[in-house]
């Protein structure tokens, strides 16, 4: 999807041809720095431009970044594009490693596993029900390239049930419910003013939000990748679903996952994590994920679930503080561990032990089956703890 | 208002100043540009930035009338557009002879009840509309709101299309407990506000709270100030900070100690987990920091 710069429509003929390069040039810049800048930006910049005083650093600065950036993730990104670009500084940011092109047929150890060529088989030709009734039930863990391809397919169709909230918004209802005044107006027209038939509406309601926080630290590696999978079928299931990374630090990854494309999803995925199979720093990612989303609500009132084996290489004390905070907020947390799929699992981790009392519900996600019975879960999840 | 409202970002700046709002020179060049691109601004921010009040300086400043829609969930258009008004249409057909009223009659303009949107679409003079916590509303009514900012005109189905006589300036706020729809974000300027600087806070202070003593407000910011370096869940935003000093001002304090700043630190922070972090030791820490 590339626009042509040059010969771009916004490009009006009385500006110095300069300016107007450089901004073509510097919307090329961001969008390859992952800003979405399209023509209508890059015109709204030269026309914001054309309002400032061109010597004044600081105001082009403002113009270019309320018309080109519309993010405040991006902010950082444009900062160093502007330093790097109109302030001639050199230090660019060294190219991230997942941009590189991947060899194909090897995989970096500790690298993105993003869908790489262990997934990228092709269509396998496993026609067979009984083949994928057997894969149902197979840890993801002990699973082949082939296999993981199948089960990839599984997973996208695992149907995702949420639970009801009643909504502020009043539909129609033949029974029950508030008069409908407009409707009940209309048909007195035809009886003089006198309100024969009567029309009700009533609150109707609507899925609850679902916010989804993976683990893709090193323990977590063998499950990372479906689990991703899953957390892109629960994104494409409808609105009000947020999802989340984290290892050592939190990632947001609702609009990579966004994408249609699975394997669209999953690279742009990967290229968003910078902390793969690191290190586990689960109380520091709740409580990021509590100062910067739960502050602005957006626990309030969710599904919230932690797929996580829960072992903390830190203070797990800090856990417990965050999950209390998580838990105090949202409807209802599900943790969803991996390791509970083998028969002898007891929650003894540091950090699962920590986060137990705050859990309504504790799942195994080792397998396609484990995940099926999480949707139904979760459609049908009530609330537990005290509001 | 006039056409062309403000010559230059100075003097847009020294508008709001007269208008007892101090925005730093992104705020300034964001709201300058939106007026004069004829584009909605988009502003976010944490609570208690002046998101709110950012735009209610600017309508003063440029002698706009003000129209606020508060956004919440559930939202419709009933209430954000217009209603017809059924008790006053059925005192009309009762009153009137049978078979004497047609539907025409009835939903006529006088039976309308004009909400913000239309208010502000059908305005004689140019308004400052200003659609406020954007990010609760649904996402059908974000893509109703998309419809209106392209066209400034509002379809009644009984009435027929009304566009705008004057294009109404826009500004939306949000506090991003959502990501906003990316085709709306593409139709508005966009600017982040950020906490202000301690010099820029003490001025504020000063502004909004007549009578304040200097020391006191200098305290007050620098106060805030080591609250947001701290790990809080809440931390104060400048609403805030001109809550408490009025509230300090108002039982006469001359400078902040521990007793008057235990006493009143429930207008600064919100939380109690907050107020259980900054007590004793801690709190009488922070009194020494600030009175140097």
């Amino acid at each position: 999807m590339r626009w042509p710069g040059s010969s771009a429509p916004c490009v009006a003929e009385h500006r110095p041809h300069a300016v107007v390069r450089h901004v073509v040039v510097f919307g090329r810049v961001l969008r390859e720095g992952g800003l979405e800048v399209g023509p209508q930006r890059v015109s709204d910049a030269l026309r914001a431009l054309d309002s400032v005083e061109l010597a004044r650093q600081e105001d082009v600065y403002w113009a270019l970044r309320q018309t080109l950036v519309s993010r405040r993730d991006d902010l950082d990104t444009f900062d160093r594009a502007f330093a790097a670009w109109f302030l001639r500084v050199s230090d660019r940011p060294p190219e991230r490693e997942a941009d590189e092109p991947r060899r194909p047929g090897a995989r970096r150890k500790g690298g993105a596993p993003g869908p790489g060529p262990e997934l990228d088989g092709g269509e396998l030709e496993v026609g067979a029900w009984s083949a994928d009734e057997l894969l149902r039930t197979r840890d993801f863990a002990a699973m082949s390239p082939a296999e993981l391809a199948r089960a990839r397919v599984l997973i996208r169709q695992i149907a995702l049930a949420r639970p009801l909230r009643r909504t502020h918004r009043l539909r129609r209802d033949r029974r029950r419910g508030a008069l409908d005044v407009r409707a009940l107006v209309r048909s007195s027209l035809s009886t003089g003013g006198d309100p024969v038939h009567r029309a009700y509406r009533s609150r109707s309601s609507a899925p609850r939000k679902l916010v989804l926080l993976l683990d893709i630290s090193g323990s977590m590696e063998p499950y990372a990748r479906a689990l991703l999978l899953y957390l892109h079928a629960a994104r494409g299931s409808g609105r009000g679903v947020e999802t989340f990374a984290f290892g050592t630090r939190l990632t947001r990854l609702t609009s990579e996952l966004g994408l249609r494309d699975s394997d669209e999803a999953l690279a742009a995925a990967a290229r968003r994590v910078v902390d793969w199979s690191g290190g586990t720093r689960i109380g520091e990612s709740l409580k990021a994920y509590n100062d910067e989303w739960g502050r602005r609500a957006l626990t309030r009132g969710a599904v919230v679930v932690i797929l996580s084996d829960g072992c903390e290489r830190g203070d797990a004390t800090g856990i417990a503080t965050e999950m209390a905070r998580l838990a105090h907020q949202a409807f209802a947390v599900v943790w969803v561990n991996p390791l509970k799929g083998h028969p002898d699992y007891q929650p003894l981790a540091g950090g699962m032990r920590a986060a137990f009392p705050y859990v309504d519900r504790l799942l195994s996600g080792h397998d396609i089956a484990s995940l099926e019975r999480l949707g139904t879960v979760i459609g049908g999840i009530e609330r537990r703890h005290a509001a | 208002m006039r056409d062309v409202a403000f010559a230059s970002i100075d003097e847009l700046d020294s508008a709001l100043a007269q208008a007892s709002y101090l925005a730093d020179r992104g705020l300034a060049t964001a709201l300058y540009l939106s007026l004069k691109l004829e584009k909605p601004l988009l502003l976010e921010g944490e609570a208690g930035v002046g998101k709110t009040e950012a735009a209610k300086a600017i309508a003063a400043a440029a002698g706009s009338p003000l129209i606020r829609l508060q956004c919440y969930e559930g939202l419709d258009i009933a209430h954000a557009v217009y209603e017809w008004n059924y008790a006053r249409q059925l005192l009309h057909i009762r009153a009137a002879q049978a078979g004497t009223v047609d539907e025409a009659e009835l939903f006529g303009p006088e039976f309308l009840i004009r909400r913000p949107v239309l208010e502000a679409i059908e305005s004689e003079q140019r308004v400052l509309l200003l659609i406020d916590e954007i990010d609760r509303a649904d996402e059908e009514f974000e893509a109703f709101l998309l419809e209106v900012l392209s066209d400034f005109q509002v379809t009644v189905p009984e009435l027929g299309t009304i566009s705008a006589k004057q294009r109404p300036y826009v500004i939306l706020t949000s506090n991003r407990t959502r990501e906003l729809h990316d085709a709306l974000k593409r139709r508005c300027l966009y600017h982040w506000i950020g906490h202000p600087s301690v010099e820029r806070e003490i001025e504020i202070v000063e502004l909004r709270v007549p009578g304040v003593p200097q020391r006191l407000a200098e305290q007050a910011a620098r106060f805030a100030a080591e609250l947001r370096s701290l790990d809080l869940q809440k931390p104060p935003g400048l609403a805030e900070t001109i809550d408490w000093v009025r509230a300090l001002t108002a039982l006469g304090q001359q400078e902040l100690d521990v007793e008057n700043v235990q006493a009143t630190l429930g207008s600064l922070l919100k939380y109690h987990e907050d107020l259980l972090a900054i007590r004793d030791d801690a709190l009488a820490g922070l009194v020494g920091t600030v009175r140097g």
